[in-house]
């Protein structure tokens, strides 16, 4: 057969129009038809299956050392790391609250604002970060922000309806402060969401939007454990 | 503190390393590196194609999962999480490179044209014939938003309503870049092929099913 | 475990309604508190000891000294409120020291509900101090300290070491701290004066901000408001690079910066300012989502 003798025919451009349902997984029963009355067709079938199949036997690769070495630095140097001694605190306290029960699994997750408020990328400004690793940092709690913060909205609803429901324990003054700070998280939370609607690139409001989720997770946990004295 | 004196955690104590990595135990860190460092380092030179950037994006895939490891609950597999925090961070990293193929949001133009075929395609399949070289650069050379759609479905098994939340498009979108990312390739290595071994005829075969070298 | 402990190991005068009692008749200028005795502990301890106080509400007050030893004083508010001292290990120097308000009967009213504690402390120590409804301040401690309380205020003058305090709705004031030190609060102000620190990190969702002083050589200062307002005050004299941002807020400069590049990210919009003040020897990061920021100087 000469070169350019191939011709589509309509057969082969039905192939090529259901060809992308077929690989994934629909019924396109003429595909398969098709396939073993074209030679042409067949071979770009088999080769489709074939790129799929040896991708996956791809293997793994072995970052440099450099990278742990990095990131050890960057660790030590943001006090992540802590001797194991200090288990005995009631930070830590609040960090072994991660049991199945409803509350101590909803308070670990106040955790995140722990974590996230003892860090500088929770406060640092987008065009701070100049090499390429750090780009990322800003960025990353940017875009963890969108598929993160219906997660954390959640979260934190669970615990304020915990303490919604216990808030007659906590003595009136001490109630008063919580609303009143609960208040003013809603309000950043509300705002910040506006904000993100009009502008949903705008770095800041998604890091501060993260932030006063973290936040109110936070004293809705201490909340819940004060009323639980 | 080198993660390389650390053995490798088995499965049943990984739940524990992750405790003791809540309480910033540094050893666990170590240990969780270890065990993980290569995935997410894949992931990443996959989705980039670029040695120094994978190496870059690998270290802020672990630093942001350090800073915020008090916040797993358990709920799904560590290695889970770990991989969609890293998928956040190098499709963050490719958008601020303003790379706008990243963007998915677009129609579908898939069946604009008829794929191609050419001559010698009955008997010159790429049944065992692609090698490991040659299939890591092709899928490098490919515009990142076909290489980061190929990557997470066809490599990482992300399905395409995963892969729309995560960039932020259509299943459709994310099913019509991931056929035209296929079709790339399967064109860049059959040219390969034929630099490789001009007139050579191929016997058929078919996928069997067994590795490849 | 509870470990009540009397004896050789540490000073104690006694407690109890008996003592109570006693105290009561003794001349009115002995008594520290409405009807009841103070109550006063010495323990031996290590180096550095690892030291929690849970109280409820009342005064905390904690202060540095250089022996092995941590001296606690304490009054309760009521009868029915009593501390619990915990020691590990129980015998010898105590590597850990807990201290804990607790309310016998949960009818005492909230103004009742605590004691109010002074505490010295050796240097090194590390120290978790939660007071929800009360006031705290640290004086001249050199120590890893975590500080909470709900509405109370947090009062800290001439701290080295590594400080975290964090409120809810009270105002937190740091003195001339040096170290790192983090400072978090809802509704609260946060006050700084002359932080001679290599890190510190503040932030406030409605709360004032107020930084009045120099700023440490090689210091990194990263402050952050929502809406609440920011005012930063130091002399002419201070040397720092300055990254100030605002999403909807107002930023107001009357220091002399040398531009650094305009500070603009395809990302965000509102109001940057990025320049350096002097030879820029420190890091001064200023965010705020709708509050203004005020740099002037002294």
């Amino acid at each position: 057969m000469a070169e350019g003798d191939f011709r589509q025919n309509p057969g082969c451009a039905q192939f090529d129009r259901e060809l992308m349902d077929y690989l994934e997984g629909e019924a396109r029963p003429f595909v398969s038809t098709h396939a073993r009355e074209c030679a042409f067709c067949s071979v770009l079938l088999a080769d489709l299956e074939q790129v799929r199949f040896s991708v996956r036997q791809l293997p793994l690769q072995e970052p440099s050392p450099v990278v742990w070495a990095n990131l050890h630095a960057r660790l030590e140097q943001e006090g992540v790391f802590r001797p194991s001694v200090r288990g005995w605190g009631w930070w830590e306290s609040l960090r072994a609250l991660a049991r199945p029960a409803p509350l101590g699994a909803l308070s670990s997750l106040a955790l995140l604002g722990v974590m996230f408020i003892a860090t500088p990328s929770a406060l640092q400004l987008p065009e701070t970060a100049a090499s390429a690793s750090s780009a990322p940092q800003a960025a990353v709690v940017a875009s963890a922000s969108f598929p993160e913060d219906r997660e954390l909205a959640r979260m934190t609803q669970d615990l304020e309806d915990t303490f919604r429901a216990n808030e007659g324990l906590l003595a009136p003054d001490t109630r008063a402060t919580y609303e009143k700070g609960l208040t003013s998280l809603d309000d950043s939370i509300r705002e910040c969401k506006d904000s993100l609607r009009q502008k949903p690139d705008n770095t800041l409001a998604q890091d501060y939007l993260l932030t006063a989720y973290t936040r109110k997770a936070e004293i809705l946990t201490s909340a819940l454990e004060f009323q639980g004295r | 503190m080198s993660p390389h004196s650390t053995p490798l955690p088995k499965a049943a104590a990984e739940t524990q390393l992750i405790a003791r990595a809540q309480k910033g135990d540094e050893e666990a860190f170590a240990a969780l590196f270890e065990a993980h460092k290569r995935r997410v380092y894949s992931l990443c030179l996959r989705m980039t194609g670029n040695t120094a950037e994978a190496e870059d994006l690998t270290q802020e895939a672990f630093l942001q999962l350090f800073r915020k490891i008090a916040t797993f609950r358990g709920e799904s597999a560590f290695s889970t999480w770990l991989h969609r925090l890293a998928v956040n961070v190098v499709l963050m990293h490719l958008r601020k490179k303003g790379l706008q193929q990243i963007s998915l949001d677009e129609t579908d133009t898939s069946q604009e044209e008829p794929v191609k075929r050419d001559y010698g395609d009955d008997d010159r399949r790429l049944v065992g014939s692609i090698d490991r070289v040659s299939l890591t650069r092709v899928i490098a050379d490919l515009p990142p938003g076909y290489r980061a759609v190929f990557v997470l479905h066809d490599i990482e098994g992300y399905e395409h309503n995963e892969i729309a939340e995560i960039m932020h498009c259509s299943v459709g979108n994310s099913k019509s870049q991931l056929h035209k990312a296929r079709l790339k390739l399967r064109d860049w290595l059959k040219e390969d092929r034929r630099k490789e071994f001009p007139g050579a005829t191929i016997p058929v075969d078919k996928p069997n099913g067994k590795g490849l070298r | 475990m509870r470990n009540r402990r009397s004896g050789a190991r540490m000073g104690e005068d006694g407690r109890g309604s008996g003592t109570v009692m006693s105290l009561l008749l003794v001349p009115a200028g002995l008594l520290l508190a409405a009807g009841f005795g103070v109550h006063s502990k010495t323990i031996e301890t290590t180096g550095t000891p690892r030291i929690t106080l849970t109280n409820l509400a009342g005064q905390v007050v904690v202060r540095g000294w250089d022996k092995p030893q941590v001296h606690v004083e304490y009054t309760v508010h009521s009868p029915r409120v009593e501390v619990d001292t915990e020691l590990m290990p129980p015998s010898g120097a105590a590597d850990k020291v807990r201290f804990t308000t607790h309310v016998l009967d949960p009818l005492v009213s909230a103004s009742e509900q605590g004691a109010d504690y002074t505490l010295d402390i050796p240097a090194g120590s590390s120290v978790e101090i939660r007071n929800p409804q009360g006031s705290v301040q640290i004086e001249k401690v050199q120590a890893y300290a975590a500080v909470e309380s709900v509405g109370g205020r947090i009062v800290v003058n001439d701290f080295s070491g590594h400080l975290i305090a964090r409120t809810v709705g009270g105002d937190i004031e740091i003195l001339r701290p040096s170290g790192r030190v983090e400072a978090y609060s809802i509704t609260g102000n946060l006050h700084f004066v002359s932080a001679a620190t290599s890190k510190l990190r503040a932030s406030s969702t409605s709360g004032r901000i107020l930084y009045e002083g120099d700023f440490a050589e090689g210091g990194d200062y990263i402050l952050s408001a929502y809406s609440g307002d920011m005012d930063i005050v130091c002399p002419r004299s201070s040397s720092f690079e300055l990254r100030a941002k605002t999403v909807r807020g107002k930023l107001d400069n009357s220091l002399f910066l040398t531009p650094k590049r305009k500070a603009s990210s395809p990302a965000y919009s509102g109001n940057s300012l990025l320049g350096t003040h002097n030879t820029g020897r420190a890091s001064v990061e200023l965010t705020s989502f709708s509050g203004t920021i005020r740099v002037r100087p002294q």
